[in-house]
């Protein structure tokens, strides 16, 4: 039960993220949506290490099933790249914005061409 | 494969030490260039193809044709680059030397999660130095690499989600051994991974990040994104398709993208942009030899195009700079000898004139393939020729500049003398097959001069539709996986 309505949370970010990205004309926002898409990808990751009663997969918490342990090792790794990328752009978005006084991504287009 | 693992931590090592210490950094490069040449020939002679490593951990490593062939090529790329980016300040040759050990560690990597973290990385590596100038064109690109590439991840991450959750493995070497049954959501998960890799690998209308990210980079980094790095996601689609049933994705792709690059490299005007396209073009031959089980040939193009289009990408940049301007009708007549001489025979090499290595790894790579694929190779060589024709006022040298220096002498020796090699292949030498490429050129020009007065107007691909692109490419793959 919890992790179909895990899974079904997922692919709510994975849509709601991605239809922002596509939709949104500043560049922030654009980010932004690309990042709850990364979440919800994150997060349908999680979903699927689910078992019923499962307790977090860590050693000494105690007997009965835990939950897998591989798809949360994963996800730790793709936060963590995300997070970078996530930072990166966002000083990249600062520079443009210094050196060409917007974030209105079809602007950016004209001036620097496709 | 433990030697092959030291070389890859080596330059991780060396990597790390010289963003700590930036003024060692060149001397450290150079050091993990010699440890990978050192563990290159430790473990060449007896790579195991078969997987070690991994088990409950799902990490699985592999040395095997393709491996070894990348290894070469990143290694003689970084000899290359290291001569040519000697002198360069900043953390600039310590970020090359990380993302090349990533483009070490990828070849070798055999499972579903460690491909994805080698191709995020050599993602994250490739925007730092894209924008490393901090120009703005440069920087622009970059964020559009950085966000498009994202998307494709994405979409590979869900796909690693729906395989793991079918078959309980990320390992492919296991999945290869193993016994499984191919259902509903493992094909949309499968279809999802290839669209992920086909973004990083530099697919048309999965890949318009490519053109501004390689036109505007640092003309060496162009040179490395070009004839290397872009070719990782070949490599994660390959392993897929050692696994999954992605023969006839792959030979899509490889079509869809030698036509589309080409398209749009024969009426582009700017010189980098214009190699870019081509790279997109290019990569449809090795997709092509991939898809149709070609591995030998396959791997054998991508040496050879990552020599010529890194001879192609720096020569460009020293015209660039030399010319005062990115267009190409605006440079001739304004090159020196040297590069002119580089561009000339990067082209040749590029359209496959007998018995440079452009040549020679055609010929292997169509000696391979059936009877359509031959074909489509011809198809593509004859525009690949017409649209360079643009070129041949280039190779006119204007007045004397300065003395022969860099240029790659390496690349344009191997070229030269690999492709003479090679061409000693008993099917390459008979006077027909020379005979063809040189017919194949010449149908080339005469469809340049038929084509120079005709400007089709080529849609414009803003990140908005080239996101949506991916996203619909993700999902017409995986119909096609599901409905197959």
């Amino acid at each position: 039960m919890e992790g179909q309505v895990a899974t079904f949370l997922a692919s709510a970010l994975l849509v709601l993220g991605l239809g922002t990205l596509l939709s949104r004309r500043n560049l922030i926002w654009k980010l932004l949506g690309l990042n709850v898409a990364s979440g919800g990808a994150a997060l349908f990751l999680v979903a699927l290490g689910h078992r019923p009663q499962a307790r977090p997969p860590i050693l000494g918490w105690g007997p009965g099933p835990a939950a897998d342990p591989l798809p949360q090792a994963l996800v730790l790794t793709a936060i963590v790249i995300h997070f970078a990328t996530l930072a990166l752009s966002l000083v990249y978005v600062i520079f443009l914005t210094e050196h060409r006084h917007t974030q209105d991504v079809p602007k950016l287009e004209r001036e620097e061409g496709g | 494969m433990s030697y092959a693992l030291a070389g890859v931590m080596g330059y991780f090592l060396a990597g790390a030490g010289g963003l700590l210490w930036p003024r060692a950094q060149r001397w450290l490069s150079a050091l993990a260039l010699l440890g990978g040449l050192g563990a290159l020939l430790a473990w060449a002679p007896h790579f195991p193809p078969t997987p070690v490593g991994g088990g409950s951990w799902g990490i699985t490593l592999a040395g095997d044709q393709l491996a070894l062939g990348f290894w070469a090529l990143t290694l003689l790329f970084h000899g290359m680059a290291l001569g040519e980016e000697w002198r360069r300040s900043g953390p600039f040759l310590a970020l090359m030397t990380l993302l090349l050990g990533t483009c070490l560690a990828l070849p070798l990597s055999q499972d579903l999660f460690n491909l994805f973290v080698c191709l995020e990385l050599t993602s994250l590596l490739s925007f730092l130095l894209v924008g490393y100038e901090s120009k703005p064109a440069a920087i622009w690109a970059s964020l559009k690499y950085l966000i498009l590439t994202t998307v494709g991840m994405i979409l590979y991450l869900v796909g690693v989600g729906l395989v793991y959750g079918e078959l309980g493995t990320l390992s492919l070497a296991e999945l290869r051994g193993g016994t499984w049954q191919w259902n509903g959501s493992l094909a949309v998960g499968v279809g999802l991974l290839a669209a992920g890799a086909a973004t990083k690998g530099g697919v048309f209308l999965f890949a318009f990040w490519l053109p501004p990210a390689h036109g505007r980079a640092p003309h060496t980094i162009s040179a490395l994104l070009s004839g290397l790095v872009v070719k990782m996601g070949l490599i994660t689609l390959v392993r897929l398709a050692a696994v999954f049933p992605l023969s006839g994705v792959l030979v899509g792709l490889g079509v869809v993208t030698g036509v589309g690059g080409l398209i749009y490299a024969l009426w582009e005007r700017d010189l980098k942009l214009f190699l870019a396209y081509h790279t997109m073009s290019q990569l449809g031959y090795m997709l092509l030899g991939f898809g149709a089980g070609a591995l030998l040939g396959g791997t054998a193009y991508a040496l050879a195009h990552g020599l010529f289009k890194a001879l192609l990408f720096v020569a460009a940049g020293k015209a660039i700079a030399a010319g005062g301007s990115r267009r190409i009708d605006e440079l001739s007549g304004r090159l020196s000898l040297s590069t002119s001489l580089a561009l000339g025979l990067g082209t040749a090499a590029i359209v496959g004139l007998p018995p440079l290595a452009g040549f020679a790894a055609k010929g292997i790579l169509g000696g391979s393939l059936p009877g359509w694929g031959k074909w489509t190779l011809f198809g593509l060589g004859v525009g690949t020729a017409a649209s360079f024709a643009k070129l041949i006022p280039l190779l006119v040298p204007g007045p004397p500049g300065r003395a022969w220096r860099g240029e790659w002498p390496l690349a344009l020796g191997l070229l030269a003398a690999g492709g003479w090699g090679l061409s000693h292949v008993p099917s390459l030498l008979s006077p027909v097959a020379w005979g063809q490429a040189l017919g194949v050129v010449a149908l080339g020009g005469g469809f340049y001069l038929g084509l120079r007065r005709f400007h089709p107007p080529l849609p414009r691909w803003t990140l908005d539709r080239a996101c949506l692109a991916i996203l619909m490419g993700g999902l017409a793959i995986s119909l096609g996986l599901l409905f197959a």
